[in-house]
């Protein structure tokens, strides 16, 4: 993953024009970059600001704590260290991408149980965590309290929900397993 | 599965485990933060602002040429502080309430400390807000045309360590209000000496035994993930502005006092905030101004947001603390001094609340019982970033010397820690031992499991050989019962019923993730339990409008969860009363002979006759019944509840490393409003209290007087890794007044955690280190090993 450079002016400005195609959420989408897109503009950027999907959240802009996590080929990435154009040709899933009844965002939301509090309390890193939990279960169904640690340990949660979040992660496991036996 | 709380009353929806009102809007990405819904598709046209941050900790702008950055295409609008909008600005303090009522600038609580100029010429700190800001189509154009302002600075000599700042000859930070840096005596604040009860010295003398200690905070700060950020806009001359201010009130009546607008013409809009914890003091930042005048003079919508590194602009307030206890030989404490010094940084705002405030609260309610009590503080400015609340208000740097002196007294007496509590402290209204003190300790000692882990300091078994356990707690008294509250002001709250018996609540409220939105709705679903409505029945809303003419009760002290609550059962049965006189012509009664339960209303003497309330509603002119409460919170001294945490640590002796193994967080809450909520406080604060503890520290350049981890690499706040297993435990055992006698819990989940750790820490290793954070190199040069 590139970090973002800071670019000279004068390389802006005469940045040549550029077209991209990313497909976002399941629709291919055309940007030219150049005026309207300047070369620096990060994923972040691009998906919060010119698309309104503002789901992920731009907290540090500096790779530290996971609030903009998407996924691209279906791994977790940070959108705002990605630029637009490194998403050329791939495909990004946003939360608003996820189907209505996601397990992830189920357990999520109704994570409650005596002992660990709510999974979620100003929820502005929730959808970081959401997607990280996401891309986890996607290669792992079945992961261990150990493996959800490690594979979350990027994100930040200020209001310090971790113990409900592994939880809700466990839960999310056990309703793709129970869907997956219900086929 | 864990154990869960029992409540001492069972209610129908309050003090239950539930999922919050608002989880799946937060869980989606739905939910609306004030970066979301001020972005370039919302409104076309906008711009943004970008503000000249001094490079140096202390200087004087001596000439600024600000003409490249006009001249840069796409700016549309710069202020320097020679333009007559800026310098007509009076200057102001961030301190101008506590975050509970409502002040104007006359009446700010912090008046004799108002030392911030709004983009002045004059820095304090590296970092600061000076000589100039502007507007540009985009962020990149404001920060280019920004690196082209040309500056000439006077550099000042700089002092950021409190003692040096006190010297003679130490530069001088604020040398109009504080000559010598320290802060003069206040109106709220009082002298350096604030408590003086008995006589101390006498004590001292009569005391068996005299134990003396020192601690020392560094500055934590807040870390917010949503960045600070406001949006104005002018129509006419009425100004709107959108943020994720915690406050929408003051920030009203903040920009209507600096800006000369009457209030009518300012209308303040929050929404959901991405977490508090205090930055900013109150709100009363100069960036809600010079945004608002750089939108006046484009013409056009102007964003200012702060990026996370400027998001580094307060801290918690750095504290040195010395006390000397005097003890008798079967544990009674006699006599007790603390002195403190406390590190104010570039601006005073709500230092002497930090240090003198707090503090004081704190000998009425757990100190009442020693005879001989002294406390004095000392603020001082330096060129630090400025300091004050986080999670509470000066009692974390307060609880740091406090349990100290408890583990060391018990220690010199060879008595329980736990039993030196109980036999000591507790509030003025009541004799000894305090119930909930008590409970908490018992109930803190046997999940952690106090008795077969406790060992003699330094003396229990070694794991792999170099690796130390102990265990170690920390108490203080709560200081969110209602009565602690009346400064409040009035706590206002709207019921409307609708026709169809779904209900419209207005508790205005700024919801910081805290969960007192989901507190009111389950309120409102409990007061109004004789129209049996249920919670998908109750509209609230997430958006906070200064426009709905209401005062939002602000989300400090931890206290939202019940004081609107409260005033909603009053509010509750003025509705009742209101249908009954709508019911008594279609009855033929008078109203006092109508009953309501259960969403029925009858004579109360022949129960079968009645109705459903929707169907009296809606036979009737459809229009809905509306009552609008607003109350002073209840002034009888009804005690305090007390908190405690203990925690077992586990000390590498070869690296430094301290690892947590458990925490155990207690709280006495009076009333649990929402089970699940409290829990989730009570385990989500231990993110910054094990953070403040072993790992956050803003660290300076000595020589540049510079801050170097304003990023979250270099400033390390505790991930799912670092995290111990967490035990929350919730009592009702104190009840304060009211329809439920609850108490806020949030801001004291962190309080005791720094204390208990290091207190846990000595217990491994039989070695004291009282700076925080305890980080590998202090643990090291305690075992004499660096």
């Amino acid at each position: 993953m590139l970090g973002l450079a800071t670019v000279p002016s004068q390389d802006v400005t005469a940045a040549r024009s550029r077209a991209i195609r990313i497909r976002i959420n399941g629709v291919w989408r055309d940007f030219t970059v150049g005026a309207d897109l300047p070369a620096p503009t990060t994923l972040a950027y691009l998906l919060r600001e010119k698309l309104g999907l503002t789901g992920l959240k731009v907290s540090c802009d500096e790779g530290a704590c996971g609030a903009c996590t998407v996924l691209r080929d279906g791994k977790a990435v940070l959108s705002c260290m990605v630029l637009a154009v490194e998403a050329d040709g791939h495909d990004i899933l946003t939360i608003e991408g996820l189907p209505d009844d996601d397990p992830v965002v189920e357990a999520f939301a109704r994570q409650c149980e005596p002992g660990y509090g709510t999974a979620l309390q100003c929820g502005y890193c929730t959808p970081g965590f959401v997607m990280a939990a996401r891309a986890l279960l996607d290669e792992n169904p079945s992961p261990t309290p150990a493996q959800i640690k490690e594979a979350l340990s990027g994100n930040i949660c200020r209001c310090g929900c971790y113990s409900a979040i592994a939880q809700a992660v466990l839960h999310a496991s056990e309703a793709i397993a129970a869907r997956g036996r219900a086929r | 599965m864990r154990q869960p709380f029992t409540p001492r009353t069972e209610r129908a929806f309050l003090g239950k485990y539930r999922p919050k009102i608002d989880g799946r809007d937060k869980a989606r990405g739905a939910a609306l933060y004030a970066d979301d819904i001020a972005r370039e598709r919302s409104f076309p046209g906008m711009l943004y602002a970008k503000v000249l941050r001094s490079p140096y900790p202390h200087a004087r702008i001596l000439s600024l040429d600000a003409s490249e950055a006009e001249k840069t295409p796409g700016v549309k609008a710069v202020l320097t502080y020679k333009d007559p909008m800026i310098a007509s600005l009076k200057k102001t303090n961030a301190g101008w309430t506590d975050g509970v009522d409502t002040v104007s600038f006359r009446k700010m609580m912090w008046g004799t400390f108002r030392d911030r100029c709004v983009l002045g010429d004059y820095a304090c700190w590296a970092g600061d807000e000076v000589g100039l800001a502007l507007a540009a189509e985009s962020e990149l154009i404001a920060e280019e045309a920004l690196a082209l302002v040309r500056v000439e600075w006077e550099v000042l000599p700089f002092v950021l360590d409190p003692i040096e700042a006190m010297k003679p000859g130490a530069p001088p930070v604020h040398p109009d209000i504080a000559a010598n840096n320290v802060f003069p005596a206040d109106p709220f604040g009082g002298g350096d000496v604030f408590v003086d009860k008995g006589d101390v010295d006498e004590g001292f003398r009569r005391a068996d035994l005299v134990v003396e200690g020192r601690s020392v905070y560094h500055n934590a700060t807040q870390n917010s993930l949503d960045n600070w950020c406001c949006l104005v806009e002018w129509v006419g001359d009425s100004l709107t502005v959108w943020s994720n201010s915690y406050a929408t009130d003051q920030t009203r009546m903040h920009i209507s006092q600096m800006l000369g607008l009457p209030i009518h013409k300012v209308r303040a809009v929050s929404s959901f905030v991405g977490g508090q914890f205090g930055r900013g003091d109150t709100g009363d930042q100069p960036f809600f101004l010079f945004t608002a005048l750089l939108a006046k003079k484009a013409g056009r919508p102007v964003k200012f947001r702060h990026t996370r590194r400027e998001s580094f602009h307060d801290s918690r307030q750095p504290a040195i603390y010395e006390a000397k206890v005097g003890v008798m030989r079967d544990g009674t404490i006699r006599a007790m001094h603390c002195k403190s010094v406390g590190n104010a940084g570039a601006y005073a705002d709500h230092t002497m609340f930090a240090l003198k405030y707090a503090p004081k609260e704190i000998t009425e309610v757990a100190l009442a019982h020693v005879s001989d009590v002294r406390f004095e503080s000392f603020g001082v400015y330096t060129n630090k970033l400025p300091a004050c609340m986080m999670r509470g208000v000066g009692n974390s740097q307060f609880n740091l010397i406090f349990g100290l002196m408890i583990d060391l007294v018990a220690e010199r007496l060879g008595m329980d820690p736990l039993e030196l509590c109980v036999k000591n402290f507790g509030h003025e209204w009541e004799s000894l031992p305090d119930r909930s003190l008590e409970r908490v300790l018992e109930e803190g000692a046997r999940r952690i499991g106090w008795k077969e882990k406790r060992h003699l300091p330094g003396r229990g078994p070694a794991f792999d050989g170099v690796k130390k356990r102990g265990v170690g707690f920390s108490c203080h008294p709560a200081w969110h019962a209602e009565w602690q509250e009346v400064r409040r002001g009035k706590v206002q709250v709207g019921i409307t019923l609708n026709p169809d018996c779904t209900v419209m609540l207005k508790a205005p409220s700024v919801e910081t993730g805290n969960g007192s939105n989901t507190c009111n709705v389950l309120g409102c679903a409990e007061a109004l339990g004789f129209l049996d409505v249920r919670v998908e029945d109750i509209h609230w809303s997430a958006t906070v409008d200064s426009d709905q003419g209401m005062k939002d009760c602000v989300q400090t002290d931890s206290a939202v969860s019940y004081l609107q609550s409260e005033v909603m059962a009053q509010a509750a049965r003025e509705l009742k009363d209101r249908l009954r006189e709508t019911a008594a012509p279609v009855f033929g009664l008078e109203p006092g002979e109508l009953e309501i339960e259960g969403g029925r209303v009858f004579p109360a003497a022949s129960p079968e006759k009645g109705m459903k309330v929707k169907d009296l509603l809606g036979s009737g002119d459809l229009a809905p019944i509306s009552v609008l409460m607003s109350r002073s919170p209840l002034a009888e001294k009804t005690g305090v509840p007390y908190f405690a945490n203990f925690a077992e640590v586990e000390v590498d002796t070869g690296t430094g490393r301290v690892e947590t193994l458990k925490l155990v967080v207690v709280n006495d809450c009076g009333t649990v409003m929402y089970a699940s909520g409290a829990e989730a406080q009570q385990v989500g604060g231990q993110c910054i209290g094990l953070g403040e503890a072993l790992t956050e520290e803003i660290i300076y350049d000595r020589a540049t007087g510079i801050p170097l981890n304003f990023n979250w690499i270099d400033y390390h706040i505790p991930t799912m890794a670092d995290m111990p297993d967490i035990e929350p435990v919730l009592l009702e055992v104190w009840k304060g007044g009211g329809e439920y006698g609850a108490c806020g819990i949030g801001e004291g989940t962190v309080t005791c955690t720094p204390r208990a750790i290091l207190n846990a820490i000595y217990n491994a290793v039989g070695a004291r280190i009282d700076e925080i954070p305890v980080t590998p190199d202090k643990i090291l040069r305690a075992l004499g090993k660096a």
